[in-house]
């Protein structure tokens, strides 16, 4: 409890580095907050064209929002997976970033991973806002899900700082961690259904009893990685329009919880130790 | 009212040597072990007070243990053994400028390090106009920092750290830049530190600075605490260790 005090007692400086990093990163470019962007929009041309006209993912549509368009159906486990995976990314690298800042002055340095959720945050609110325009001109009809939608949001930037604290240890003591993540989240982008429909692994699950004679099916195993309930659960409310399923609330916050207590508790351990260890 | 500002009891820190340290996956498990390490004492057992309203100086050689001493006084190192009790709001100027973002402005990063140094931001905004006229920058304050002069980038730095206003000053040697005029400007603010009754502990190898500055002083070497007690006769046993050593 005494932790969280101080983290709240340090939340000016967590919103000034916030700032520092949404401010700093598109200074000096002509098209400015417009690059956070072209990022997604990039991955959704190419994903588009391979999974959607190439492979024929064929999602089923919308219900009962009754969409049928696949780069939306896309966009809504991509751009959660995106945010995740930059805060991941980033928080691991945010405490030997600033190696200098921990040696010469003393404050809380759970303060910076945090400050990479709070700036892909603001980013991904900014993608977030317009897929919710593309998804009302499409036809769909969000205005009544925002609040779900932004606990949802709130709850996957709770995981995602929890997973992020973790590995920002880890880098400091291994610095191999920055390169084996990318590989990492290359494999768990894949393993989440994101471009593809959670359908087909349910059909191929449901083809073969359980895994070697156990009990475990293809898709319990599955259903292990905690990005398939959040993706569900965002798909659920902006392409669908509909309340997502309570077990995937209750999974989600499961993870959330999980996520971040466990990673607070490792860092917390480990951060007297960081001007000494960078 | 307390007249011990800082007490140091019995701090010892040693620090880890590597000689094969293992900061990648391969190397830890090819060897099957962490690293291999040989302890450092960086500090000996060292105690002392220093008393409120003073200014205190840490002298001695190359490598004797003052930045470490000083790290563990600002709360970035943690000593192994003994305790470090302050008492009131203490501050570090180990580095100035640090957490400088070098695209944005003066203005914006004098809020963003005020914030790292533990000011509110009301605080900041206060103390505003005096940490912009004390660093002598006025004309530049709305430049990124990166266009800065090293000369006005310190400055910058020194102004919004010593505006802090702690109760204790820990001070490495950062006097050591910026030209006459500052130098004086940055004396001239100790003295009135000292005259609000708060108290200063400073690094510095120039012992005419400490003569002049300092009541009291302590003088280590190679981790132990040689002399402690007022800055005269500690400094002169300190010098006088140097030409004996030459001799």
């Amino acid at each position: 409890m005494n932790y969280l005090t101080e983290v709240w007692g340090s939340r000016e400086l967590l919103f000034n580095l916030v700032s520092r990093e949404v401010r700093g990163k598109y200074k000096r470019t002509m098209f400015g907050q417009l690059w956070s962007l072209v990022n997604p929009l990039a991955l959704m041309l190419i994903y588009t064209f391979v999974f959607g006209l190439i492979f024929r993912s064929n999602p089923p549509p919308g219900d009962p929002s009754g969409l049928d368009v696949f780069p939306l159906w896309l966009l809504c486990g991509l751009l959660p997976w995106t945010f995740f995976s930059s805060v991941v990314f980033s928080s691991a690298g945010s405490l030997v970033a600033n190696a200098g800042l921990i040696q010469k002055v003393s404050f809380s340095r759970v303060v910076l991973p945090l400050s990479t959720v709070g700036a892909s945050a603001y980013n991904w609110a900014f993608e977030m806002a317009v897929l919710l325009v593309a998804i009302t001109i499409a036809g769909g009809f969000v205005l009544p899900w925002i609040p779900l939608l932004v606990l949802a949001m709130a709850l996957l930037a709770v995981f995602a700082a929890g997973v992020g604290l973790l590995f920002s240890i880890f880098t400091v003591y291994f610095r191999d961690t920055e390169y084996l993540l990318g590989i990492l989240l290359q494999f768990w982008i894949y393993l989440t259904p994101i471009i593809y429909p959670i359908s087909l692994v349910a059909n191929e699950s449901a083809k073969h009893d359980g895994l070697l004679g156990t009990p475990f099916t293809l898709l319990g195993i599955y259903d292990l990685n905690p990005m398939v309930h959040f993706v569900a659960i965002f798909r659920q409310l902006i392409y669908d329009n509909r309340w997502p399923d309570p077990l995937e609330w209750l999974i989600c916050l499961i993870w959330a919880l999980a996520a971040v207590g466990f990673g607070m508790l490792v860092f917390r351990k480990n951060e007297r130790n960081l001007a000494e260890a960078l | 009212m307390n007249n011990t500002a800082v007490r140091v009891d019995h701090v010892t820190k040693s620090f880890r040597m590597y000689y094969e340290r293992n900061q990648s996956l391969k190397s830890a498990i090819m060897r099957r072990r962490r690293s291999v390490h040989e302890d450092f004492l960086a500090l000996d057992d060292v105690s002392f007070d220093v008393p409120t309203g003073s200014t205190f100086g840490l002298i001695g050689s190359n490598g004797s243990g003052k930045s470490t001493l000083l790290k563990c006084l600002a709360n970035i190192y943690h000593p192994n053994q003994g305790s470090i009790t302050h008492f009131g709001k203490i501050a570090a100027m180990l580095e100035v400028g640090s957490g400088f973002h070098h695209e944005l402005s003066g203005r914006e990063n004098v809020y963003l390090n005020g914030s790292i140094l533990g000011m509110s931001r009301k605080e900041v905004e206060r103390k505003f106009d005096e940490i912009v006229d004390f660093s002598g920058v006025e004309k530049f304050i709305d430049q990124p920092v990166k266009n800065y002069s090293s000369g006005m980038y310190v400055r910058l730095g020194f102004a919004i750290a010593i505006n802090v206003e702690p109760d204790i000053l820990v001070v490495d040697e950062v006097l050591a830049v910026g030209d006459q005029e500052f130098q004086d400007k940055c004396y001239q603010k100790f003295r009135d530190l000292k005259a609000a009754d708060r108290t200063v502990i400073l690094v510095s190898h120039s012992m005419d600075v400490v003569k002049g500055m300092c009541d009291q002083a302590a003088w280590l070497n190679h981790g132990e605490l040689m002399t402690v007690g007022d800055a005269e006769p500690t400094i002169k046993s300190y010098l006088d260790s140097l030409t004996h050593d030459a001799s």
